[in-house]
């Protein structure tokens, strides 16, 4: 099937198949869609539908909730095409620099529970994937409805066993089963890679990270690719993780790792929000500082005692990175400084 | 030419935002510490309400749930921001700040949302 997308700076067509979307099948071939989570929650790419027949796969899409179905609002992660369309999109057709995302499959090996309700695992896909850190793909797993987004936590150029986090929350599907019901090594279905927050080191910048929970994970990925760019040598970086108690803390080994790889140069905080630091640095790995309180409060008050120029990447839950964008342009921030993608 | 007492210029902070009703209008105040700003509540981005999202620091009112941003002095558009805010004309008499209010000004969501033919020309 062909999808024609109309957009203020032009018109494009490319192909689309039976059981994609028509965002993935447009990502896939370089046709810079608007979009930000991929998984219907943002509800950035949302467009209109002027010609051809359209099946919504997840009405309820907490994105699609400003549309007016009724006009033929859809948003194009959720909706899949059943004949040549026509769809209008409200914003121009940016520039896509980085990779082509692609589907590929890829087999869930090796989990391991980190604390009481956070694995890592490893993604061996089907074909090498390039991809900058900082991003993610998204995963389908045959009988989970719906697809889930997960950053990258490590860095590799053509990579073929991605290494993922995930948080499991009550009530949620994908969780359960990767924790609770998998059998062996499953096969999923991979999208990707997708995300603007990215990190390159030849923009040649100070940087900071603040993570909220399992947002640590893609910024792990823009350590591991500092520490192999060896960034740390000419410039600053620190990186605020934001967890609730010291228990629910990890890849503090690896942290301390880059910490060591730094010459001096990179700051890991451990912000601990339900309870007080008992030491100013971490008992077990002493090259990792605790701070008491909320990790959006913690950077900004660190940060602001700098005064340094820096880019700074948030990612985490919804609520958190809401607070810390406010922090952070309370402060003074230019939101050319400020990467983050958009999950809520 | 309607000049309305919307609040007294210390009851907005400076740097923050406060939203006033004046005649069944509702409008933000916006203090920037140059100045002040009188502007109908919601970013004209998605509608999100400014009282709770809006952001201001070093003359910028910075919408922060998608950083639409503007120079309140200016009223120039920062970033990747696509529309401008429209302002109510304001006076700052002895300690009152008055708008010209003549009706509410309001977003054109639908055609913005509508994606009408002119939208692409």
């Amino acid at each position: 099937m062909q999808i024609t997308v109309q957009a203020k700076s032009g018109e494009l067509t490319f192909d689309c198949g039976q059981h994609e979307s028509i965002l993935y099948a447009g990502l896939r071939q370089g046709v810079p869609l608007p979009f930000e989570c991929a998984t219907g929650t943002c509800g950035t790419c949302r467009a209109r539908v002027m010609a051809g027949d359209i099946d919504v796969q997840w009405k309820q899409a907490p994105g699609a909730a400003r549309l007016k179905p009724d006009k033929g609002d859809i948003l194009m992660c959720q909706t899949r095409a059943r004949s040549d369309c026509v769809v209008r999109v409200p914003s121009e057709l940016a520039i896509a620099d980085a990779a082509r995302p692609a589907a590929r499959r890829g087999i869930i090996r090796a989990i391991r529970r980190l604390t009481k309700d956070v694995a890592h695992f490893d993604l061996h896909l089907s074909a090498p994937m390039s991809f900058q850190a900082g991003q993610f793909v998204v995963i389908e797993a045959a009988g989970v409805a719906g697809g889930r987004a997960y950053s990258m936590v490590n860095f590799a150029a053509d990579c073929e066993r991605l290494e993922l986090l995930i948080k499991r929350k009550p009530g949620g599907r994908f969780g359960d089963w990767l924790f609770d019901e998998l059998q062996g090594e499953p096969a999923v279905q991979v999208f990707g890679p997708l995300g603007r927050a990215v990190f390159r080191p030849a923009e040649d910048r100070n940087i900071a990270c603040i993570a909220g929970g399992s947002g640590i994970a893609g910024m792990m990925a823009i350590l591991d690719h500092a520490v192999q760019a060896d960034h740390f040598r000419s410039h600053a970086g620190a990186l605020y993780f934001g967890v609730r108690t010291l228990a629910d803390a990890f890849y503090l080994e690896q942290l301390s790792r880059y910490v060591a790889a730094s010459h001096g140069n990179l700051d890991v905080v451990i912000a601990l929000s339900d309870e007080a630091a008992a030491t100013p640095l971490h008992a077990a790995f002493p090259l990792l500082k605790l701070a008491s309180g909320m990790v959006h409060a913690v950077a900004a008050s660190e940060m602001a005692a700098r005064d340094r120029d820096v880019l700074t990447y948030v990612a985490g839950p919804p609520v958190m990175v809401d607070s810390t964008i406010r922090s952070l342009i309370a402060g003074g921030a230019a939101i050319k400084d400020i990467r983050y993608d958009k999950f809520g | 030419m309607a000049w309305k007492r919307i609040c007294e210029a210390t009851e907005v902070a400076e740097n923050s935002v406060k939203k006033f009703e004046v005649d069944g209008v509702p409008i933000l105040v916006v203090n920037y510490g140059a100045g002040f700003r009188a502007i109908p509540p919601i970013c004209p981005h998605m509608e999100e309400p400014l009282e709770e999202s809006g952001v201001v620091a070093r003359c910028v009112l910075t919408c922060t749930k998608h950083l639409w941003a503007w120079n309140l002095q200016t009223l120039e558009m920062q970033g990747e921001t696509e529309r401008p805010l429209k302002t109510y004309d304001i006076k700052h008499e002895n300690g009152v700040i008055l708008a010209d209010i003549d009706g509410e000004l309001t977003y054109d969501f639908d055609s913005e949302d509508d994606m009408d033919d002119d939208f692409f020309k």
